[in-house]
């Protein structure tokens, strides 16, 4: 570890502080206190303090009070007692009470600091590890909660759709009708489809390490061209690209791309039909060790009301039936995987550019 | 008495289908779709003089975005009870999920719950409630 551990000694004797300082700064980052409040406030100034030696025998406040008061308000630094009397009330009271982690007998040599530290900081990282397993185990458990509900409701929905499809099937005799009716059908299953392949991407971007390779933006937007040059002619959408790149830009293909591809089908599907002129325009900086990628298009905007929550998972801002509520939930999360940033900005009936911003790594 | 059928669903299959089966059980009764509930209140709203004594079914989705079935639901409970008794609220539903299901049916104004896929015969047996006005 490259960062010293942060320590912080009480003792009301000045000359034990510095005694303990002298001896042990080269090896540790340490932070000292005569009396309470100071060490009060250099609790909360410094909240990355891993370990609290404390006196027992203080003027005011004993040790082990000290341990009590702050065991709710600054519960992560371990504590430590130091004190020259070993009666055996003081000691089931400091590990009653001051919840204490070791207990370290006056006059201390430094092999018995050095021990008591290395241990505290075994003990603070694996308590601090458990609160980050703690609250990633809490978010996975809760997307898995939206999981279950929205499976019902976007898978079943457009099978069930299908099934009063082939219901109402054996009625209709016009055949005009039943090739609407199965466009319809079509549609529904294409939602379905989609659904499932962006519950796979969602998948693989919880889990998986990066692959870093070298990344040519134009061999990437070549890739992707062709995808929507098909949309661009039926639907009369300009599509232009311009690329500016000069240096060796290091990247996770596979997000990357999923970001784009996110990023394109949805300028492409919110376009204005009725409007004149439609274009989805994609340009791409490379310079200075990141990457800034503008996708503008002129399509119907997103309201303002929405923008706040356009990127949470299963949230649609249109009332139209082609979102599935995961494209922009992906988007982030590859870009959380990548470093990266997003920045939207909206105008109702004239179109949204999302600004990305993506570090080479 | 004279009945109609407003279909509020965000899948245009399923607003589809129930317009379709409706016209073959019986051609003179009007069906509106509407993918956007909003769409719905507004109407109501505009809606305040009618005439006949008509009563109209809605056939309500519960999962749609910008307004779903709840939020619909709340709004309409806000109609005097005059414009309220001209509708007959069903709710359409491909969930499973029980809470969801009954937090709906405690709202007064939620007469019944149909459970997706829409069939004739359920279709039927609504179209026949909502003639006898039960």
């Amino acid at each position: 570890m490259s960062e010293k551990i942060k320590i912080l000694y009480v003792d009301d004797e000045p000359d034990n502080l510095i005694g303990f300082k002298a001896s042990l700064r080269l090896d540790y980052h340490i932070l000292t206190a005569v009396n309470i409040p100071q060490a009060m406030s250099c609790l909360s100034n410094h909240p990355d303090i891993k370990v609290i030696f404390c006196d027992q025998r203080m003027p005011d406040t004993t040790g082990v009070e000290f341990f009590e008061e702050i065991r709710t308000s600054f519960p992560l630094p371990v504590r430590i007692l130091l004190t020259a009397y070993t009666d055996v009330e003081s000691i089931i009271d400091a590990i009653n009470r001051g919840n204490i982690f070791r207990y370290v007998k006056k006059p201390w040599t430094e092999p018995d600091i050095i021990s008591a530290i290395d241990e505290a900081n075994k003990f603070y990282m694996a308590n601090s590890m458990l609160s980050i397993k703690n609250d990633e185990l809490q978010k996975a458990y809760n997307e898995l909660n939206k999981f279950a509900y929205s499976v019902s409701h976007d898978i079943r929905g457009p099978l069930s759709g299908i099934l009063g499809a082939i219901n109402v099937a054996r009625e209709i005799e016009d055949i005009e009708e039943m090739k609407e009716m199965l466009f319809l059908m079509e549609k529904s299953l294409k939602k379905l489809d989609t659904y499932i392949i962006n519950m796979h991407d969602y998948y693989s971007l919880q889990r998986g390490e990066l692959k870093i390779t070298d990344i040519d933006f134009n061999e990437v937007f070549d890739e992707l061209k062709p995808i929507y040059s098909v949309i661009s002619k039926t639907s009369n959408v300009a599509f232009n690209i311009s690329i500016n790149q000069e240096e060796v830009f290091r990247s996770d293909a596979v997000p990357l791309k999923l970001i784009f591809n996110n990023l394109l089908a949805n300028a492409f599907k919110y376009q204005d039909k009725k409007r004149e002129n439609k274009s989805v325009e994609v340009t791409v900086e490379v310079k200075k060790s990141q990457a800034i990628i503008h996708i503008k298009d002129t399509g119907i905007g997103i309201l303002g009301d929405h923008i706040g929550e356009i990127f949470n998972l299963f949230y649609r801002a249109n009332s139209q039936e082609v979102g599935s509520g995961f494209g922009l939930y992906n988007v982030k999360s590859a870009l959380l995987k990548l470093n990266g940033q997003i920045e939207v900005n909206s105008i109702m009936h004239q179109g949204t550019t999302f600004k990305v911003t993506i570090p080479s790594i | 008495m004279e009945l109609s059928f407003i279909i509020i669903d965000d899948s245009e299959l399923d607003c589809f289908i129930a317009r379709k089966i409706v016209a073959h059980a019986d051609k003179s009764i009007p069906v509106k779709t509407f993918q956007n509930a909003q769409d719905v209140i507004k109407i109501i709203e505009h809606n305040t003089e009618d005439s006949n004594n008509g009563t109209t079914i809605i056939l309500l989705d519960l999962q749609m975005p910008l307004m779903n079935g709840f939020e619909f639901v709340e709004e309409f409970e806000k109609f005097s009870s005059g414009i309220k008794d001209r509708y007959m609220i069903v709710v359409l539903s491909s969930t499973r999920n029980s809470n969801d299901i009954s937090r709906i049916l405690t709202y007064r104004s939620v007469h019944s719950l149909m459970e997706k896929p829409i069939t004739r015969e359920k279709l039927l047996s609504l179209i026949l409630q909502g003639k006898t006005g039960l």
